[in-house]
């Protein structure tokens, strides 16, 4: 029993090493993702919930829920970068890599979503790009 | 007449917005301008001295996001004037809102800065050339920023024996570049500048180049290489056997036909076998059909002595072997003559004595 544990135990540490590079490819992939849904979208006057630029670290999963949600709700998953988007939004790894909070009661303070003012689908796509773009440069 | 008093009031009401308009622009309070920029993400340098040095001192304060509002530590001033502010920030704090504020007295100027791409990295260190293993001569380098290295992208130019410089990208995580194979006799110049990547927030300002680093032979000649003398003679004699066989070959068709086979040329159509041979006319006439050529006869004479030989006329003839002289034009079939001028054959001799 003991030997099975230490075991288990020698596993979860070994993913936890390799996780780092795996969070950053996989944030690079959304990245991509994302340039090729910008580029082909025809309506960059479309009005959307928006988090706000400036977001707490505590508060960036929330923000990613919202973008994630957001997405899905404004275009579905038929087309075929916007199923991409959506799943690399919702990996484990994608959300690993954009935690930044290291305290536990910090994200009661971080809005909702819908009380997030509406902007352009232009600024929608750049601030969840700035998003992922602050979290790879976290990442080493 | 009222139409007229309405005009003229327009007209005046006109020209005194106009006037109190361009005194207003007169004695308007000049704004100022701040210009910020991330510095190899340590610190935040912000200028307000574009349009030349303020006259009064103005006392900064900037807030990042979410946060309170900081007055600055640390100013940057010329001729005893505040010019600017370095603030230190953390390497993450680029993607949040900057805002300045700028106050002196009841004067308060404000402005919100998008830090994201305003960065400018320190140039690369410790700028290294190795002659590799390989033959290859190798470069090397480092970056100060606290940036991750995936997050970093280079530029190098280099250039042989001061001519024009060569550009090329290198990708982001990567801090060396190779030159394949460089010439001992060349010079080798590079340098090296880096910015952040696009993945991390990528930034419109390179950084400057890096200090020079510099291979190869400094008493190198910068052009090409100098000829052997025994090149121009090698040549010269090359050309001069070349000529030679070509004239002995042009003269000697034995020789030619020897050392240049001559390959067949078949035509679609059978005509005659010698057209696939380029021969001369002389060769060519021998493979014709109805080609004669006179035989030369070849006769075989015995010696008879005079004692045994009677003939009609009391006439003696000596007979000698000899073969006839295929030189001379003559009728094989007219031997009439008693006395030719060849010798007869061995049948007109027995003809003779009977």
């Amino acid at each position: 029993m003991k030997l099975i544990v230490f075991c288990l135990f020698t596993i979860y540490c070994c993913s936890l090493v390799k996780a780092s590079p795996m969070e950053r490819k996989k944030l690079q992939e959304v990245l991509r993702e994302l340039k090729m849904l910008k580029r082909d979208f025809p309506n960059t006057e479309l009005m959307m919930n928006t988090p706000p630029k400036d977001i707490e670290d505590c508060c960036c999963l929330t923000a990613l829920t919202c973008f994630r949600e957001t997405l899905l709700q404004q275009f579905g998953i038929s087309g075929k970068y916007q199923k991409k988007l959506y799943k690399s939004l919702n990996h484990t790894l994608t959300i690993s890599g954009l935690n930044f909070c290291n305290t536990e009661t910090s994200t009661t303070n971080c809005s909702t979503c819908h009380s997030h003012p509406k902007e352009k689908a232009s600024e929608f796509f750049n601030r969840l790009e700035s998003l992922v773009q602050r979290g790879l440069s976290r990442i080493n | 007449m009222r139409a007229y008093i309405l005009f003229l009031f327009a007209m005046m009401s006109t020209r005194l917005l106009l006037l109190l308009y361009l005194t207003g622009h007169v004695f308007a309070k000049k704004s100022q301008d701040v210009d910020c920029l991330v510095v190899n993400l340590d610190y935040v340098s912000c200028k307000w001295n574009k349009t030349g040095t303020p006259e009064v001192n103005y006392t900064f304060y900037s807030k990042l996001g979410n946060d309170q509002w900081k007055i600055c530590n640390h100013y940057l001033t010329e001729n005893n004037v505040n010019i600017g502010c370095n603030q230190q920030v953390d390497s993450g704090d680029r993607f949040k809102t900057f805002r300045t504020r700028l106050t002196n007295g009841s004067e308060n100027f404000e402005k919100g800065h998008e830090l994201k791409k305003q960065v400018k990295l320190n140039p690369p260190t410790n700028l290294t050339v190795l002659n590799g293993s390989d033959f290859n001569l190798w470069f090397y380098w480092n970056h100060t920023s606290p940036a991750p290295l995936h997050c970093v992208e280079g530029e190098v130019r280099f250039r042989t024996n001061n001519n024009n410089w060569d550009f090329s990208k290198v990708s982001a995580g990567i801090q060396k570049y190779c030159i394949n194979l460089p010439s001992s006799s060349s010079r080798y110049e590079l340098q090296v500048r880096n910015r952040i990547d696009d993945s991390c927030g990528e930034s419109i300002f390179w950084s400057d180049w890096s200090e020079p680093v510099v291979w190869g032979s400094n008493n190198s000649t910068y052009s090409k290489d100098l000829m052997s003398p025994w090149t121009p003679v090698i040549y010269l004699v090359g050309v001069i056997s070349f000529i030679l066989l070509a004239m002995l070959l042009m003269h000697h068709e034995r020789l030619r036909i020897i050392l240049v086979p001559v390959v067949p040329k078949p035509s679609p159509f059978l005509h005659n076998i010698e057209d696939w041979f380029q021969f001369s006319k002389g060769l060519k006439d021998n493979f014709k059909p109805d080609y004669n050529e006179r035989a030369c006869p070849v006769r075989e004479y015995n010696y008879v002595s005079q004692s045994d030989v009677v003939s009609s006329d009391g006439s003696t003839c000596s007979v000698t072997t000899d073969q006839t002289d295929c030189s001379i034009e003559h009728d094989p079939e007219d031997l009439s003559s008693p006395f030719p001028s060849n010798p007869v054959s061995s049948e007109e001799v027995q003809k003779a004595s009977v």
